[in-house]
């Protein structure tokens, strides 16, 4: 039983460093066996060096990263502050939600990607029309939730509130928004990870920077290794991002930090 | 003893609500003269209006018949003269310790160094020193139930409302917030209405005890209770009273 | 008691005076974008009055022009590429969700794997899927796969983690297996959540297939709208994103019939 336990003990330890290696090793042989499929690891790390000699379109491999999270950073800080001011407005007040609320329910089942089209026959592909594309697609998640968030502030804080004679607007800005933080901090996250992803399909179609167009130059030239190393970078900079919001939550909610 | 001042006065009230099986009735023609600076207990069974009654008074729901003088004025909806202390402590769990017992003085515009003060006298009293800055969720049951109360006292009521602030603790935890409660209340003399549905701590609190019906709250006998502080709950004079308030009181199913 | 005072409290607003509220705000909605177009203060060559829309509505339900489809074939080619993708990916995301929420070494041999992957957007996949599969049915239903797929796995993961531990003894107790344990108290107790990935599936694979059909395809309504915005027709491109909406509405609340009928006792509690 102790020798079983042992073994099990050990194997738990092993497993994830095993399925890692297992994933390399897979990569390493079929990209072996048919370079034309995959680039080899080792020709993905050379391209990744060589984009630092050559520039791309006259960027080097950082500064399209930048663009994109310039677009997408931009597009987040509209995102929020809108769609916690829109989130409120449907989740608070019965009207807002009758009036503005039936609006949204309209337009949300609209994908973000699908506004494409539309947004590039009014504004062309400049910057501002892709910074719009991902406000339309990281707003979404962030009303959603500050809308439920409003909806669901417990009927003891608020009564909390009003035996302590708070009226609307400290109802709202002292009981309300900060109860609904955490559902809003929630939607927060996923519009980051919806932003990223939709900046990048903006850029595929059509840009002349940033880690999606890497993506649509190395599938348009042919090379397989520059797409490989684009979509490493992309999980990398996404994974990051969302390591950063959850610095930010514990910033902005230090009472979760302690339970 | 002499007759002490009226400072609450309910006249008659009732609140009906309406469902989907009809109406239901909880609070039934109550009226009441509640005395200054009393400890009043409101003790009834189980499930009965008792707390209705309370957020009536509280003015977090409006009674569907009666009235409400408050010092001979009427009134209506929430006042700063009445206080809260919650049955689930309804801490917000977003402030810490502090932020919650300025709660009452920052809401009417207090400057932050006054009502910091205040709020420091009475976590001190409640003896929450070095609590200040903990959130909610790190404190236990009885330390939040102190919080409480000394958030319901830094806004300074004329007027305390307790709605089975005890019924969430264990039994120990419990006796000790009793004494406690009667400790602070002794420091800081203000009129409490203390619901509950424990005869004992009835007795051991109050120093008038109305015993309500089972639904829908009536009044159905009040109790003067002038036996010294502190109290023995194995005194011979407190068990009588005990045994006769509990042979009066309908059984909750 | 408290469920009444909660009703008493919040103000009510009338049910028929919400509705006529809600009414008005999408119809005034439709007026204002009427009005603009007709007004001319919008041109038409950016956007198409409400009116326009549903009259070509009819008039695609057979023609093909511009983009060389009728209506219905579009959104037969869509959505026979986007339940493809969907589908398979319940069938094998769930599953897999499960099985490494409850056995210790699968979770601990997958979740790696997986973690390096997730992050990667499934439409950054398009390229390497192309080289691959070309770019048939196969490879847009591939890329949808992956975008549902990774809800799936994580909810019922997370479903199943969630498992109560009082549920698991009592079974234990009652002589049963850790597999019948698995399959009657593990997979039941992650319905709610599992179907909360679902329906994150569902909307991420609508919303892949866009880029999909944009990127690749000769058909669909991505194809539809992007073929819209090259022959400068925005009244094309409106209408297919109102039926990609609709579309996309009606898959859900199918979604959320077959829920409520699933999971009997409440779910969606998360």
């Amino acid at each position: 039983m102790k020798q079983k336990n042992l073994f099990l003990s050990i194997l738990y330890t092993i497993l994830p460093a095993l399925s890692v290696v297992c994933l390399f090793i897979l990569w390493y042989s079929v990209s072996n066996q048919r370079p034309d499929l995959i680039p080899t690891p080792a020709d993905t790390w050379e391209r990744f060096l060589l984009t630092f000699e050559k520039p791309i379109m006259r960027l080097s491999f950082f500064e399209h990263i930048l663009a994109s999270l310039r677009r997408v950073i931009t597009a987040l800080m509209f995102s929020w502050v809108f769609g916690i001011l829109i989130g409120t407005v449907i989740g608070w007040t019965k009207t807002g939600r009758a009036l503005v609320g039936s609006v949204f329910n309209m337009l949300r089942p609209i994908p973000p990607l699908a506004w494409i089209p539309l947004i590039t026959i009014w504004f062309g592909i400049g910057e501002a029309p892709k910074v719009l594309i991902v406000i339309i697609g990281s707003i979404v998640p962030v009303i959603v939730n500050t809308q439920s968030g409003m909806e669901r502030v417990e009927q003891l804080y608020l009564d909390v509130g009003r035996v302590f004679h708070a009226n609307n607007r400290q109802l709202l800005f002292e009981i309300a928004l900060p109860s609904a933080l955490t559902t809003i901090m929630a939607g927060i996250k996923t519009s980051t990870s919806t932003g990223w992803m939709v900046v990048l399909a903006a850029e595929m179609l059509g840009a002349k920077s940033g880690v999606g167009f890497l993506i649509t130059r190395g599938m348009d030239s042919g090379d397989t290794a520059l797409v490989l190393v684009a979509m490493i970078a992309i999980g990398v900079v996404g994974a990051l991002l969302a390591v950063l919001i959850s610095l930010i939550e514990r910033m902005v909610c230090p009472w979760l930090r302690k339970k | 003893m002499a007759e002490k001042k009226v400072i609450l006065k309910l006249d008659g009230l009732s609140k009906r609500f309406q469902t989907k099986n009809g109406d239901v009735e909880a609070v039934h023609e109550v009226s009441l003269e509640v005395r200054d600076n009393e400890f009043l207990v409101l003790l009834g069974p189980g499930r009965c209006g008792k707390t209705v009654l309370l957020n009536l008074i509280a003015g977090l729901e409006p009674p569907t018949e009666g009235n409400i003088f408050l010092d001979g004025q009427a009134i209506s909806g929430t006042h700063n003269s009445i206080g809260m202390v919650f049955q689930k402590t309804g801490m917000l769990p977003w402030k810490t310790v502090m932020q919650n017992v300025e709660l009452g003085p920052k809401l009417a515009g207090e400057d932050k160094k006054s009502r910091r003060e205040r709020a420091q006298k009475y976590i001190e009293l409640v003896g929450l020193k070095g609590f200040e800055k903990s959130y909610p969720a790190e404190l236990s049951g009885g330390m939040k139930q102190r919080v409480g109360i000394a958030r319901a006292y830094a806004n300074n009521p004329e007027i305390l409302l307790m709605d089975e602030p005890f019924g969430a603790l264990d039994a120990q935890t419990r006796y000790a917030m009793e004494d406690e409660l009667i400790r602070i209340w002794e420091k800081e003399r203000r009129t409490v209405i203390f619901v509950t549905n424990n005869i004992e701590e009835a007795a051991y609190l109050g120093d008038r005890i109305v015993l309500f019906s089972e639904c829908p709250a009536r009044v159905k006998q009040i109790y003067d209770i002038d036996l010294p502080r502190p109290r023995n709950n194995v005194d011979p004079k407190f068990l009588h009273i005990r045994q006769m308030i509990a042979e009066n009181t309908d059984l909750a199913l | 008691m408290s469920k009444l005072q909660n009703s008493n409290n919040k103000k009510s607003l009338g049910k028929t005076r919400y509705a006529l509220l809600s009414a008005a705000g999408i119809l005034g909605f439709l007026a204002i974008w009427q009005a603009l177009v007709m007004t001319g203060i919008v041109q038409e060559k950016y956007l198409a009055a409400p009116t326009e829309i549903i009259r070509l509505f009819f008039v695609k339900l057979t023609d093909t022009a511009p983009d060389g489809n009728t209506l219905p074939f579009n959104i037969i080619a869509s959505l026979r590429v986007s339940l493809t993708g969907l589908l398979t990916a319940l069938l094998l995301g769930i599953p897999l969700g499960w099985v490494m929420g409850w056995y210790r070494w699968v979770d601990r041999f997958v979740t790696p794997l997986f973690e390096i992957l997730r992050p990667i957007p499934p439409i950054s996949w398009i390229p390497l899927t192309i080289l691959w599969l070309g770019i048939g049915l196969r490879a847009k239903a591939f890329i949808i796969f992956f975008s549902a797929f990774i809800p799936c796995v994580i909810n019922s993961y997370t479903g199943i983690k969630q498992t109560s531990k009082v549920l698991i003894n009592v079974a234990k107790t009652c002589g049963a297996s850790n597999f019948v344990i698995f399959l009657k108290v593990g997979i039941p107790y992650s319905l709610p959540i599992t179907f909360a990935g679902i329906r994150v599936a569902l909307g991420n694979s609508w919303s892949t297939l866009m880029a999909a059909e944009m990127l690749a395809s000769s058909a669909g309504l991505g194809y539809m709208i992007l073929m819209g915005r090259a022959f400068a027709r925005p009244d094309i491109i409106v209408l297919g994103m109102l039926v990609i909406g609709v579309i996309g509405a009606l898959l859900t609340g199918i979604l959320e019939f077959a829920e409520r009928k699933i999971v009997k006792w409440g779910g969606r509690k998360q």
